[in-house]
């Protein structure tokens, strides 16, 4: 399978002092890189400078053989990245949020592909909730669910399985992989050594150096042994 | 066929615009009644009203008392060694006040989005044209209502001369004017001119506006600046879209704090939204004056803050500007009103005062930070005030020998000046360690309506005793000497402000 995505020495951080090592990876289609390292290593930083949401301070970043361009309308299009930023529109509900995205990114049958997202992300009940009135795991759902509706070439996941029960876990580890096996390449930041296990192809453990590893020695650093 | 791709992905843009705000629109109105627009609307537009009344029948009081005012009777200044032409000074004035527009665009961003928008709008592939200018077009369009409303009742004041239209025509190039400033502001966040270029054409036609806008009274200057205001205008229309994300988000968070901080009424949030933004730390200022080994956690604590003010870039444009417009009005030919230039100083020693405590109005933000300094608060206290005092006995020191030197006091107002310095500087830190109130407390009901509880003591915490630290200096400059009671309440009212600031204990909410 071709690669998707191609990083190059990336040096990443704040106010032009680096946070980790140069990083150096690339990801094929139908493939999973794992990201793990402890809390403040940077691993949120590289997949932010991934994802175009902050400048890298050094290197490259390509998808599809293309430097990475947040402003340009065939990034935006291929790039599907879900942060931990609890941002809503104050009064729309989760349906017109997931709708918003659906019809942005002109799928067809937006209203039964918004749907089938509500039920598998057990939103359903609350679709006509604001996200003021939703728990904080229900928005860390919606924000899921606004990542995976759309198609993408690359999808970007900053610890995905925080504020989820072990089901959900379990259910957005499946859809991952789902994703992957549809030809799909996943950038996953993660502290669930089985999530990682379940679903990884390759492994990064980002420190001051920053290691390439298989899945299995990556969860054992995660675990700390 | 790109073209088609882009103009479609324009419609859809539009469409997502237009979703998003119908469905917010729908929200709204399903939890509000009838009943309640009416009254929101009532509200309002007595708001306006009464606030419209006020500064009407402020504008028409100061216009008489000027128009009225005899050549140089009651100035503070006796020896004026530079005359400014009254129409040099309001064009300065106007000048200045069009570069301060231009420089507010530029931090609030006229091309930005909103946190959410940036979360759900900017990540789609679609043009982002719909998306950020339609507000621009609002902003723009606020920008000169406003500017027009301000500058009529400006008008009204120092060109009493003026009939009506002569008014509004003035007015109106003065908002055309503002727009200009507005869309500069967004030339510069396209890159569409070099830095340099940028700042040097914004301030040529802003210059140019402003001398037309107080020389001339005819439309022509009014239709002229509009021309080149929409002629700008419509370069940034088609290229709205191409602003960087970064940018937009950028523009919309400052925005939106200083917005939120307005609504609350928390002028010290209003600043820490203004000071946030581009602004680079110079992480290598002083350096080496920080690895020095200190004398002591005092030492260190106060080699730090010194260390702190520094790198923060205090702004050195604006204590430049209000000290040249202070003088600038006391010297203008005919001399206004001496309490119209005594309230200038004030104002102008406030605003400059204000800006001093960034250090303060950052730490401030954790105070757990101070706590773990094994020194008295008093003392982490003092060592914050020290380069603000410092800073405002220089400036005040400054102002009070250009005061000497027009003969408006004898020369011991350098020292008093200087005092008052020391006290205006103290009160910016009360300002900037002043906590929110507690929006909690029941309001207090008021004539105008229930207030909440402590408001108006937080808002004027700080400025109540930058205000008290510049009144010996007032009545020194009102009497035209300093008596030695004078010279001893300024000690007095310093010291004092310095020691209250202290030993204050503000409460954490």
């Amino acid at each position: 399978m071709g690669t998707v995505l191609e990083v190059e020495n990336l040096s990443v951080g704040y106010a032009g002092d680096p946070v980790c090592g140069e990083v150096s990876a690339s990801v094929a289609a139908g493939e999973v890189l794992g990201i793990v390292g402890v809390n403040g290593a940077g691993k949120s930083t590289v997949a932010r400078t991934i994802a175009g949401r902050q400048s890298p301070l050094a290197g490259d970043v390509k998808v599809n053989g293309l430097l990475i361009d947040p402003d340009a309308v065939p990034f935006r299009r291929q790039v599907a990245a879900v942060f931990d930023d609890d941002l809503f529109f104050p009064s729309l509900t989760v349906r017109e949020h997931l709708l918003l995205i659906a019809r942005g990114h002109s799928l067809e049958n937006p209203e039964t592909r918004v749907d089938e997202e509500l039920e598998f992300f057990g939103l359903l009940g609350r679709a006509h909730a604001i996200p003021d009135a939703l728990s904080s795991g229900q928005r860390r759902r919606l924000l899921l669910a606004a990542g995976l509706i759309r198609p993408s070439s690359i999808l970007i996941l900053d610890e995905p399985e925080q504020r989820l029960d072990p089901r959900m876990r379990v259910a957005v580890g499946a859809r991952i992989a789902e994703h992957a096996d549809q030809g799909g390449a996943v950038v996953l930041v993660t502290h669930d050594p089985q999530l990682l296990l379940a679903i990884a192809s390759t492994c990064l453990v980002i420190g001051d150096e920053v290691r390439e590893l298989d899945p299995e020695h990556g969860a054992s650093v995660i675990s700390g042994s | 066929m790109s073209t088609d791709v882009s103009r479609q992905g324009r419609i859809l843009s539009a469409e997502i615009v237009r979703f998003t705000r119908r469905s917010a629109r729908r929200y709204r109105r399903s939890r509000s009644s009838l009943g309640d627009r009416f009254v929101d609307a009532y509200s309002w537009g007595l708001g306006i009203g009464v606030s419209l009344t006020i500064a009407a029948s402020f504008v028409l009081a100061l216009r008489n008392e000027i128009a009225g005012r005899a050549s140089t009777s009651g100035s503070i200044v006796r020896e004026q060694w530079l005359v400014l032409p009254e129409p040099v000074l309001w064009t300065c004035l106007t000048f200045v006040v069009l570069l301060a527009v231009g420089n507010l665009a530029g931090k609030l961003g006229p091309l930005a989005v909103n946190g959410p928008e940036s979360s759900w709008w900017l990540p789609l592939p679609l043009d982002r044209r719909p998306m950020v200018l339609p507000p621009f077009l609002r902003k723009t369009a606020l920008a000169a209502a406003g500017s027009v409303i301000a500058y009529v009742a400006f008008s009204m004041v120092t060109a009493a001369d003026r009939n009506p239209l002569e008014h509004l025509c003035s007015a109106l190039t003065f908002g055309a004017a503002a727009v200009i400033a507005v869309v500069m502001a967004a030339f510069k966040q396209l890159g569409l001119l070099g830095r340099w270029t940028g700042r040097i054409v914004s301030a040529a036609l802003l210059a140019a506006c402003s001398a037309a806008t107080l020389i001339s009274a005819s439309p022509w200057p009014a239709a002229l600046a509009a021309v080149v205001a929409v002629g700008l205008a419509a370069v940034v229309g088609p290229r709205a879209g191409r602003v960087a994300g970064e940018e937009l988000v950028r523009g919309g968070a400052v925005a939106g704090h200083a917005g939120a901080s307005l609504f609350m009424m928390d002028s010290n949030e209003v600043l820490r939204a203004l000071g946030a933004g581009r602004k680079k730390v110079d992480g290598g200022r002083a350096a080496r004056f920080y690895t020095r080994p200190p004398r002591g956690p005092l030492g260190a604590l106060i080699r730090a803050d010194v260390v702190a003010f520094l790198r923060l870039n205090p702004p050195l444009v604006p204590p430049v500007m209000w000290f040249a417009g202070s003088v600038a009005l006391l010297l203008v030919e005919g001399g206004l009103p001496g309490f119209v230039q005594l309230a200038v100083l004030v104002i102008a020693g406030c605003a400059t005062a204000s800006g001093m405590a960034t250090v303060s109005r950052k730490t401030a933000m954790l105070p757990e930070i101070d706590a773990l300094l094994p020194l008295h608060p008093a003392l982490v206290r003092i060592s914050r005030m020290l380069m603000p005092c410092l800073a405002m006995a220089a400036w005040m020191g400054l102002l009070s020998v250009v005061l000497v030197s027009l003969g408006a006091s004898t020369p011991a107002l350098i020292a008093v000046g200087a005092m008052a310095g020391i006290g205006m500087g103290a009160g910016s830190i009360r300002a900037a360690i002043r906590t929110q109130p507690d929006w909690s407390a029941p309001p207090v009901e008021t004539p105008f309506g229930p207030v909440p509880r402590a408001q108006l003591g937080s808002l004027l915490r700080g400025l109540d005793v930058t205000i008290l630290a510049m009144i010996p200096l007032m009545v020194a400059l009102y009497l035209g000497y300093v008596p030695s009671l004078v010279a001893g309440a300024q000690l007095v009212f310093s010291a004092g402000i310095v020691l209250v600031v202290a030993l204050s204990r503000p409460k954490h909410s």
